[in-house]
């Protein structure tokens, strides 16, 4: 398919006698901002490192922009840029050179490579510590390096592992920032992460892989909308020992003055709900629709916390 | 072959870049043993030590030191550029960048072949200050490059394969160090029993030792056309197995 960056078919992962990975099929559109979510050893970086090559799929295709990353090794990785999980440690070089590097691997001279490593370094606020060697840089400013790393050859599609793990807040909200940036310019971005928060904010699409399989994917809005915990918190004016039976229709749970109701429509039973309480001159404190969370959606779906 | 040139030479740079950033590591230790190796027999000992073939045993034993630097060298630099790599993430940076397979080993390669061949060169400078004869320069200096890039290559093999640097040291010291003094740095294989002569038959280094004392002293124990013959085969079988591993993605890809 034409439209798609990055396109798995059917991949396998065996270590020994265990498969990381099995049987995932993902297709990601040109210019979407894709989340990849999953707790610690579902397969997220296996599936990751097999779009580089990293890993040597037991079974299975990739194709980035509808080419084969083995028989077109040289056109599927120029497209891709990708931050790794794993901090990168090079401390011959200061970090600037290090950037010359990276573009001399892409085929960049040094001459050419200039203006686009001084913008990236500017833009993710390096420029002061081109000449540092990572040594002396921080966590948060390895982090940085190694998304500029990823940047460096203007690369159509870009893989994040984890990119924000280990950062303060204040970093992690300007990444978020940058990479919507980057993602309005038309970048294909694929994100793993197990912030929820993260992958609610930044991702059009959302795949949730455990043990090695993907087990759902759809926009953030569909995925929440399939868990029953999306509900509608009411507070009473007092106690009315009717309420079940008025509200029998949305199965409520009653507990003194707090009335919860778990609906997939929140938004098209609430005017019904009240209606129904009018009409039965039920008064009302608050009303608080608690949203589901991608984490309700996992634990749906796997009766596990994506963090446990 | 080879067709990201920029890359290839990037890679390239970098890694001659990379030793000679610590030169004081990298080159001066070759350059200092040797001068007490010449310090040592040339002073204290020479009058002890009958000659060999003819030569003084202070110049007998110079090539045989150097080439001696030159495969440490040489093979230290590709196997711990190759290692530390991997042993700082940094090296799946660099597999997943359109470098092939042959490029990446090409780069560690020279990378190598560089550090032994600098250090192969100055030792003859200090061994011709010495007065060490140099029968042929070029030859001298082709025998330097090519048992330098034999042993980058094997470096880079061996580099590959250790997943720390135990097991690197464990190949320095219980292979590569003996390899070397059976090779007949210190000695002529003439003077060896017939069991030990026949093994040094088969040991790369007897031949580049034995090549670099015809090209400088005009005296070996093997014809200078045999050992440099082998010499060619060694480098080229050693290339192509660092090339075939590293295609073969053996404990780099999973």
């Amino acid at each position: 398919m034409k439209d798609l960056g990055i396109e798995i078919i059917n991949l396998h992962k065996k270590y020994d006698d265990v498969y990381a990975v099995q049987g995932i099929n993902l297709s990601i559109k040109k210019g979407e901002f894709y989340g990849l979510l999953g707790p610690n050893g579902a397969g997220k970086s296996t599936t990751i490192n097999a779009i580089t090559s990293l890993v040597k799929p037991t079974a299975g295709q990739v194709k980035i922009l509808g080419k084969d990353i083995v028989s077109d090794f040289r056109y599927a990785r120029s497209q891709i840029g990708i931050a790794s999980q794993e901090l990168s440690n090079d401390f011959f070089f200061p970090v600037e050179e290090l950037l010359y590097y990276q573009a001399g691997y892409y085929g960049i001279t040094r001459k050419n490579a200039k203006q686009r490593i001084d913008y990236i370094l500017n833009k993710l606020g390096l420029y002061e510590h081109r000449n540092k060697k990572m040594r002396m840089l921080s966590g948060g400013m390895k982090r940085r390096i190694q998304i500029a790393k990823a940047l460096v050859h203007d690369p159509q599609i870009l893989i994040l592992d984890e990119p924000t793990a280990g950062v303060d807040v204040e970093l992690r909200h300007d990444l978020w920032e940058y990479l919507k940036e980057l993602h309005n310019g038309g970048k294909t971005i694929l994100l793993t992460t197990h912030y929820i928060d993260e992958a609610e904010l930044l991702c059009e699409r959302v795949g949730i892989i455990d043990g090695g399989k993907l087990i759902v994917e759809d926009t953030v809005k569909n995925l929440k909308n399939m868990v029953n915990k999306s509900g509608i918190v009411i507070h009473t004016k007092g106690n009315f020992p009717n309420l079940k039976d008025t509200l029998k229709d949305f199965n409520p749970i009653i507990d003194q003055n707090r009335v919860e109701i778990l609906t997939k429509k929140p938004n098209l039973d609430l005017p019904k709900i009240i209606l129904k309480l009018s009409e039965n001159n039920v008064g009302i404190e608050d009303v608080q629709l608690p949203k589901a969370s991608l984490e309700d959606v996992f634990l749906d779906l796997t009766g596990r916390k994506i963090n446990d | 072959m080879i067709s990201n040139w920029v890359g290839f030479y990037t890679l390239s740079s970098k890694e001659v870049m990379r030793f000679f950033s610590v030169w004081r590591q990298t080159i001066i230790p070759g350059v200092v043993t040797t001068l007490l190796y010449i310090f040592v027999f040339g002073v204290a000992l020479e009058n002890r030590i009958s000659e060999i073939s003819g030569v003084s045993y202070k110049i007998y034993i110079l090539p045989g030191l150097l080439m001696m630097n030159v495969i440490t060298n040489a093979t230290a630099n590709a196997a711990s550029s190759m290692l530390q790599m991997k042993l700082l993430q940094t090296l799946p940076e660099l597999l997943i960048t359109p470098l092939s397979s042959l490029e990446l080993s090409l780069s560690f390669i020279i990378g190598g072949a560089v550090r032994g061949f600098v250090n192969g060169a100055l030792i003859l400078l200090i061994c011709w200050l010495a007065g060490m004869p140099i029968n042929n320069l070029p030859l001298t200096l082709v025998a330097i490059f090519l048992v330098s890039w034999s042993f980058a290559s094997l470096g880079l093999l061996i580099g590959q394969l250790s997943d720390s640097w135990d097991q690197l040291a464990l190949i320095q010291n219980f292979v590569i160090t003996p390899f070397s003094f059976l090779g007949g740095i210190f000695y002529s294989i003439k003077m060896l029993p017939a069991w030990a002569m026949t093994i040094s038959l088969v040991n790369p280094i007897f031949y580049a030792i034995s090549t670099l004392r015809y090209t400088t002293l005009g005296v070996s124990d093997a014809s200078f056309k045999s050992s440099f013959i082998f010499l060619i085969i060694f480098a080229t079988l050693s290339t192509v197995a660092a090339v075939r591993t590293m295609h073969t993605g053996k404990k780099i890809r999973f």
